[in-house]
């Protein structure tokens, strides 16, 4: 059998140097961040001379950065949960429910997966205002979870729309109301689709910059991708100190990509594909 | 099925159409009625017809944004979907061990595009950074410049953060629509005498015809919606060779506090992106009617 | 049994889909009663006082955490809370979220002049003639430190400090070692640079990422070269910007450009690096505002730095001229705090910490702040400038227009780099502020 590389040896040096090549900027920042300034800036691509740690915990401490991370973690759970609950409510009434103005309703929500952010984050702004949602904590739970709701819908109904309908017939026969055929039938079949759903809507909600940026300015409330953007560029030229928070705030990512990337992947091929 | 009560659907979808109108239905309307106006945001409202899209039409920087992120997608097309097909055509090329590699190349995927855009900052950075550092220790120095200050490289450069980026995102979507082509097909290419690259190019590449189309749907679109590499790594500049459409709007918008223009071009951007969807649309029916493999 | 079940499973429904909106409704109440926390109108209730303006530098901050601390020993019932916002983000997006947000400040710092008048119309700039008339507070200004800050026949804005807007800071060792005495003259200056720039170092260094560090500098060059009076009526609008007045002095900065006297990484750093180019002594000389000093004193203690106001030049322009603008702080109107805000400013602008202020190198506007032995001399050299300059020009983007002023920093941007000739960048200028 003809190989592609003729041999296993140079396919893999390959894909080691592409894979080395691929992640080099990563490398670097986490080996800059054991640097000093000066031999960050006069001598680029030397090696660290020593390992150590503490200027990780500095940037830590001067960063804030815990704060940012938990504000993160708050407004992504928080969301995350109102796109599961929300969406598959409405899934299980779409996909399994017949009545008047269905096509109307999911045809809006369709809508909503075309539409680009450009075409409402301005007026989303001034009713934000308007109503004083913005500059709290859970500003952005509002926007992230709405944005993330048709496309969930649409995932879980096709989840849903798989399912033989004598299921719920059956269930029907046998007395079951609407929510115990959703509790006992629907949300156990959902649950490939809501674990896709979670791993897209974390993802898109944890990184999401834009509205982050616009909504929310308190220091006290910004998420991680805001809070660094500030981070770095109050200490623009505190070059260690940059690459440690920068570092300190990849690494666990990577981490629990990497434990979980078969899901991961799972989740955000499906969901595309789709 | 019916449902017991005949409210019950109505209820089941109310929380997620509430939602849904309120943060996002409601002001894509709001937008397009913003678009006749001129307003800055807390004042009065002044009706301006359709002098905003005119505006628009004829603001130099606003079509020049349009240039750069044309430029923009058509390098990720190669730098993401070029890339990313040719990654999975590696991975995909032998039946084991290249978990690692596929692993490796989707990291960039998960991080916030700020933390790459910093990084990569640093990457480009003229005095210390690490292509610079990379030129001059092979003696290319030469080549060394202000990768986001020279108005001929910053628009290519970002375009190559944004591959670094999606190219494993895209290897992702291939490789798994690469391994649901039944693997009697491949087989049999190779039983035939067919190399590696031929069994690439001519039985699994043609077989995932469909993905390749979505991919390069998706680059087009999410393209065109770019802000957060642009934003952080030029902000528009140098002398405005990388703003896009974004990038200008949120300065019309937040800086020069001009809603109305501004809504009058989302709009314009808007109709472009339901405009490229639609022909996506269009020309795949139009494969379907001729015949094609869709 | 049909029917009681119905009913009971409807009860379930109901309750599934009331918990999830209580739920919400829950998470809402949670998260506003932790952010505001009062409103009652007993003096005694706990207050928290919010306080907003781009960061100030770390001596500062120090000063400002000083000035709450004593003013929470004396006013047991408030809590001062500070935004140090990025002040490239504040100046320009921050400023206007923070005040149309939840949690809006209370006070805020501001420019004078147009922005001033901007916050004025918006409705955020609350009236303080009583207590500037009548009060402690107006103890400590003389009546010139209130210009700009008057609309309306009314006190609208706490001077805080005046700054230089733009000064070429140079390093003196760089000189000396060169044998380069202090230029009195364009002609000199750029001679000056051109032996820099053949001695190996960047004669002058400058970070315009963001378009105001050079924006301002040669909007001051072009107010010297074509006259206050031109300067102003462009900036307003009243004559095009692509004048023929306004094309000819953009010839001083086409030499700047063409002599390579500026760094080549000009527009892809900010100005935070750009500094740092300065205090590594890579930069010999750097065009800011008298805010560096605080700042070069804590980074770079070592640097051994003074300035020299932009020399003359051939030009209608008065050739001593500053650029300058007024900063202050403004009580907004939206606060029910209103007069806690005053006593809290009270407070910062008393002699006491006023002094603390110009320790930290900061140039405030209050009475005798400078008259002591120990203030940097750089300092007191820069407010006598100040106060006997001929004329005294303002920023494009503080006093003015800001989408002129950001039209005219691109132009100028742009010519800088050697991208456009003048007439071409003016004219692309004209075009984006409307015809």
């Amino acid at each position: 059998m003809k190989r592609l590389l003729g041999s296993r040896a140079l396919f893999f040096t390959v894909m080691a140097v592409l894979a080395a090549i691929y992640t080099l900027p990563l490398m670097w920042m986490v080996m800059s961040s054991f640097k000093s300034n000066s031999e960050i800036f006069s001598s680029p691509l030397s090696l660290p001379t020593s390992i150590d740690f503490s200027t990780w915990v500095d940037a830590w401490v001067v960063g804030n950065l815990g704060r940012y991370v938990f504000n993160s973690f708050f407004v992504t759970s928080m969301s995350v949960l109102a796109i599961l609950v929300f969406s598959s409510l409405a899934a299980y009434s779409f996909s399994v429910f017949d009545y008047k103005g269905k096509g109307v309703f999911f045809a809006m929500f369709a809508l909503g997966l075309l539409m680009p952010i450009q075409s409402y984050f301005i007026a989303q702004n001034s009713l934000f205002e308007l109503l004083s949602i913005k500059g709290h904590r859970w500003t952005l739970i509002v926007p992230y979870a709405a944005m993330g709701i048709p496309l969930a819908i649409y995932l879980l109904k096709v989840y849903l729309d798989g399912v033989p309908r004598q299921l719920f017939d059956a269930a029907r026969i046998d007395g079951a109301s609407d929510m115990k055929i959703f509790r006992v039938i629907v949300l156990p079949l959902l649950r490939p689709g809501i674990a896709t759903v979670a791993v897209f809507s974390i993802l898109a909600s944890w990184n999401e910059f834009l509205l982050a940026l616009l909504y929310v300015t308190n220091d006290k409330f910004k998420t991680i991708p805001t809070g660094l953007l500030a981070f770095s560029s109050r200490y623009v030229t505190d070059y260690q100190l940059l690459f440690s928070a920068l570092t300190i705030v990849t690494l666990p990512m990577i981490a629990i990509y990497v434990i979980f990337h078969r899901q991961v992947i799972a989740g955000i091929t499906d969901g595309s594909l789709k | 099925m019916r449902a017991h009560r005949w409210f019950t659907p109505y209820l089941l979808v109310l929380p997620a159409m509430a939602l849904f109108t309120f943060a996002i239905l409601g002001p894509v309307l709001a937008t397009g009625v913003f678009s006749f106006y001129e307003w800055d945001g807390f004042g009065a409202f002044t009706s301006v017809g359709i002098d905003n899209y005119i505006r628009a039409i004829s603001d130099p920087v606003f079509r020049a944004s349009f240039v750069h992120v044309a430029i923009y997608i058509l390098l990720t097309i190669v730098l993401e979907v070029g890339a990313g097909l040719f990654l999975a055509g590696m991975v995909t090329s032998r039946p084991r061990g290249t978990g690692f590699f596929r692993v490796a190349f989707f990291i960039p995927v998960m991080l916030p595009l700020v933390v790459v855009a910093v990084v990569w900052g640093f990457v480009y950075n003229p005095d210390f950074g690490l292509i610079n550092g990379v030129l001059e220790a092979v003696g290319l120095g030469s080549l060394a410049t202000v990768w986001l200050g020279d108005t001929r490289t910053a628009l290519i450069a970002v375009s190559v953060v944004s591959g670094w980026v999606f190219a494993g995102f895209f290897m992702a979507i291939f490789y798994a629509a690469i391994n649901q082509i039944p693997s009697e097909i491949s087989e049999a290419a190779r039983i035939d005498g067919a190399s590696e690259i031929q069994t690439f190019w001519r039985v699994k590449v043609p077989m995932i015809r469909n993905v390749i189309e979505i991919a390069i749907l998706l680059a087009v679109t999410g393209g065109f919606q770019s802000f957060d590499l642009f934003f952080v790594l030029t902000n528009g500049g140098p002398y405005g060779a990388t703003e896009i459409p974004t990038t200008y709007l949120v300065k019309v918008v937040f800086r020069n506090q001009n809603v109305g223009y501004g809504s009058a071009m989302a709009m314009i951007m808007t109709a472009t992106v339901l405009a490229m969807g639609a022909v996506y649309v269009w020309v795949r029916k139009r494969a379907e009617v001729d015949g094609g493999t869709a | 049994m049909r029917i009681a079940i119905s009913k009971r499973d409807g009860a379930r429904r109901f309750g599934v889909v009331a918990s999830v909106l209580v739920l919400a409704l829950a998470l809402v109440a949670g998260a506003c009663s932790s952010s505001d926390g009062e409103s009652s109108t007993d003096p005694d209730a706990p207050v928290t006082l919010r306080v907003a303006m781009g960061s100030p530098g770390e001596a500062q901050i120090e000063v400002w955490e000083a000035t709450a601390a004593s003013f929470e020993a004396s006013n047991p019932n408030v809590t001062v809370e500070f935004n140090f916002q990025d002040d490239d983000l504040y100046e320009t997006i921050g400023l206007p979220n923070l005040l149309n947000g939840g949690d809006a400040p209370d006070v805020y710092f501001e420019w004078a002049g147009q922005r001033l008048q901007n916050r004025y119309d918006e409705g955020f700039v609350a009236d303080i003639t009583d207590a500037v008339q009548n009060g402690e507070l107006g103890t400590y200004f003389d009546e010139g430190a209130y210009n700009g800050m008057v609309i309306d026949g009314k006190n609208v804005m706490v001077p805080a400090n005046a700054d230089v807007t733009t000064v070429m800071w140079y390093n003196v060792d760089i000189f000396n070692d060169l044998g380069i005495s202090v230029p009195t003259t364009w002609d000199e200056m750029i001679a000056a640079s051109e032996t820099i720039k053949a001695a190996g170092i960047i004669p002058i260094g400058i970070g315009n990422k963001d378009l105001w560090p050079v924006g301002n500098w040669t909007s001051h060059i072009l107010s010297r070269a074509m006259g206050e009076e031109a300067y102003d009526q462009m900036l307003r609008q009243e004559i095009p910007m692509d004048s023929p007045e306004v094309v000819a002095a953009m010839e001083y900065v086409v030499e700047l450009q063409q002599t390579g006297v500026v760094n080549e990484s000009v527009n892809a750093i900010d100005d935070n690096e750009g500094a740092e180019l300065f205090f590594q002594g890579k930069a010999a000389m750097h065009p800011i505002g008298s805010w560096l000093v605080s700042w070069a004193i804590e980074s770079a203690p070592d640097l051994n730095f003074d300035y020299f106001n932009l020399p003359p030049l051939e030009g209608a322009g008065t050739q001593d001229s500053v650029i300058a603008v007024s900063t202050g702080f403004i009580v907004n109107a939206e606060s029910s705090h209103q007069d806690v805000a005053v006593d809290f400013l009270t407070l910062f602008s008393s002699p006491e910490f006023t002094s603390l202020m110009v320790d930290a190198g900061g140039t405030p506007l209050a009475t005798g702040a400078l008259d002591r032995d120990d203030v940097d001399s750089r300092i007191l050299s820069l407010m006598e400038m100040m106060q006997t300059a001929g004329a005294l020009v303002a920023p494009p983007d503080t006093g003015y227009d800001i989408e002129v002023a950001d039209a005219l920093y691109a132009a100028e941007a742009e010519v800088l780099g050697g991208v456009s000739t003048p007439a071409e960048a003016l004219a692309t200028a004209q075009a984006k502020i409307g015809g």
